[in-house]
């Protein structure tokens, strides 16, 4: 008598061929997706400028150079301007402001309107005081002032805190 | 003659009838008008984009000291540098132009509405990129308005809040603009904008193609004509007439009002009287008239609704009496867009 060898259906997979089927697609899906995502970071950390740029003293000017009233540029080493004022005649770091060309609104520079006795902002019409406080304008809606930068007096010379190095 | 065929054929086995079958498709007859035809003329004009954005790059250095320098080479030493520019400059202006004029087409016929919503959507996507590509290509010059440009541009971004920090200095590379600017918006502008959009326009296109054209009807067709017209080679024809007489304006632009230099960037003075590209001059306007998180929010807010408005379409339909809102409501967008730009570009400050 002949026997029929084929099955009419073909037999369950054992549970424990299924569980190695689907843990090795999870592995192999798993190590894909965290190797894609490695690879991400590292492009997105590559694209990331670096950060913490040191600071340090910079010397400016002898204190004699600026009058009361006097004012000066001052180009740091990353290459922001700065203005600064001798506002006093005391002798000391408290006669000086150095404030940030730069408006803080969308980063134009600023220019000292003489006629005007304020700083203005081309860019959308911001003003701001001598002391760098906003007078008018988006600065003065949104409160923002001309950054300052931190002076020294060190034996009759001025020093400001400034970052060192240039990003580029 | 019938071996070459078969020997094509055999390495490419599609017949001239399925060639027929897939490209023929029918065409309503309102696309015979001219405005109607105005989302393949970006198309068009961003293949001249390419063409001619890469034979600018053979020249461009983006580099701060060298991006002016051989962009003056460009315009008044290489052979034909000048001409190239122009076309450059001005096909850039007509597809945005286009490209606005064919998205404000789609929205007063109704174009976006079920099942087209996520096309509408697509369309938004490559409306930003078109801006983006605009805004990076114009920064290159490095000249001073296009520096402050980006200067600005940049700090927009940074008043997200968030992720605002994040943004702008991914974009220049640093806090402030330097060294490492110009390469990115190179970057951006010749390499991920432009194959981010070509990726968009194939799937606007394809599904285009899935859904058919909308239908339009005017009221007014004569009862004999037929409400459908072949793609080719009829429909073909009239987009290769809308590029020949692309190509003889963007000449006549490139050749009466060819792309000028303005002074070189100086990153230590802002230029008393700054404007942007006229396409930004109602951000710009927007700019000057809030602060800068609440000009932001705003602007992103309209973007946003813009992007969901055959959502937004569809429920008032269905909710209201209103069923042609949208109509209106674009009419004031439409005016109040024009006059923000019309009011940046008529006055100093």
């Amino acid at each position: 008598m002949e026997r029929n060898l084929t099955p009419d259906t073909d037999p369950p997979d054992p549970p424990r061929r299924s569980f190695l089927s689907a843990a090795s697609t999870a592995a192999m899906g798993g190590g894909l997706l965290v190797s894609y995502g490695l690879c991400a970071a590292y492009a997105a950390r590559y694209l990331y400028p670096a950060r913490d740029q040191p600071t340090g003293w910079m010397y400016v000017a002898p204190i004699s150079r600026l009058k009361k009233g006097d004012s000066m540029r001052y180009r740091t080493p990353a290459g922001a301007a700065v203005s600064i004022t001798r506002q006093g005649d005391t002798g000391t770091v408290d006669d000086f402001i150095a404030l940030s060309s730069t408006c803080p609104h969308l980063g134009c520079q600023v220019h000292w309107e003489a006629q005007n006795n304020r700083f203005f902002c081309p860019c959308h019409n911001g003003a701001f005081d001598p002391s760098g406080q906003p007078t008018a304008g988006p600065p003065a809606d949104a409160g923002q002032s001309l950054p300052e930068y931190e002076l020294m007096i060190d034996a009759g010379l001025l020093f400001i805190r400034v970052k060192l190095v240039s990003l580029g | 003659m019938s071996v070459i065929k078969r020997w094509w054929y055999e390495r490419v086995p599609v017949t001239g009838d399925q060639l027929r079958e897939m490209t023929n498709e029918p065409v309503p007859s309102h696309l015979k008008r001219w405005w109607f035809c105005l989302g393949g003329t970006p198309a068009y004009l961003f293949v001249v984009q390419i063409v001619t954005g890469i034979l600018l790059a053979v020249y461009y250095q983006p580099a701060p000291a060298t991006a002016y320098e051989s962009v003056r080479y460009i315009t008044e030493e290489a052979a034909y540098g000048w001409y190239i520019r122009g076309m450059h400059k001005w096909a850039a202006t007509l597809m945005i132009a286009s490209v606005i004029l064919h998205q404000m087409r789609v929205y007063f016929t109704g174009g976006y509405r079920k099942p087209r919503e996520i096309n509408w959507m697509i369309g938004m996507c490559l409306l930003l990129c078109t801006l983006m590509v605009g805004f990076t290509g114009y920064s290159l010059v490095y000249e001073q308005l296009s520096y402050w440009g980006a200067t600005v541009g940049a700090n927009i971004s940074d008043t997200v809040p968030v992720v605002g920090g994040l943004l702008k200095n991914m974009m220049l590379g640093g806090e402030t603009y330097n060294d490492h600017t110009l390469p990115r918006f190179f970057v951006l502008h010749a390499a991920v904008l432009p194959t981010t959009m070509v990726m968009l326009l194939v799937i606007h296109v394809g599904l285009i193609r899935l859904h058919g054209v909308t239908e339009l009807s005017d009221g007014d067709e004569p009862d004999d004509e037929p409400a459908h017209f072949n793609f080719f080679p009829e429909h073909f024809c009239t987009e290769l007439t809308i590029g020949l007489v692309l190509m003889i304006l963007l000449s006549v632009l490139a050749t009466c009002l060819p792309a000028t230099m303005g002074p070189p960037a100086d990153p230590l003075t802002t230029p008393e009287v700054i404007k942007p590209e006229w396409f930004f001059y109602v951000t710009f306007r927007w700019l000057k008239l809030f602060s800068g998180t609440v000009a932001v929010l705003t602007m992103g807010l309209a973007v946003f609704l813009m992007f969901i408005w055959p959502f937004i379409d569809a429920a008032i339909r269905r909710y209201s009496r209103y069923t042609e809102a949208s109509v209106w409501i674009g009419i004031v967008g439409v005016f109040v867009i024009v006059g923000l730009t019309v009011w940046e570009a008529v006055v100093a400050h």
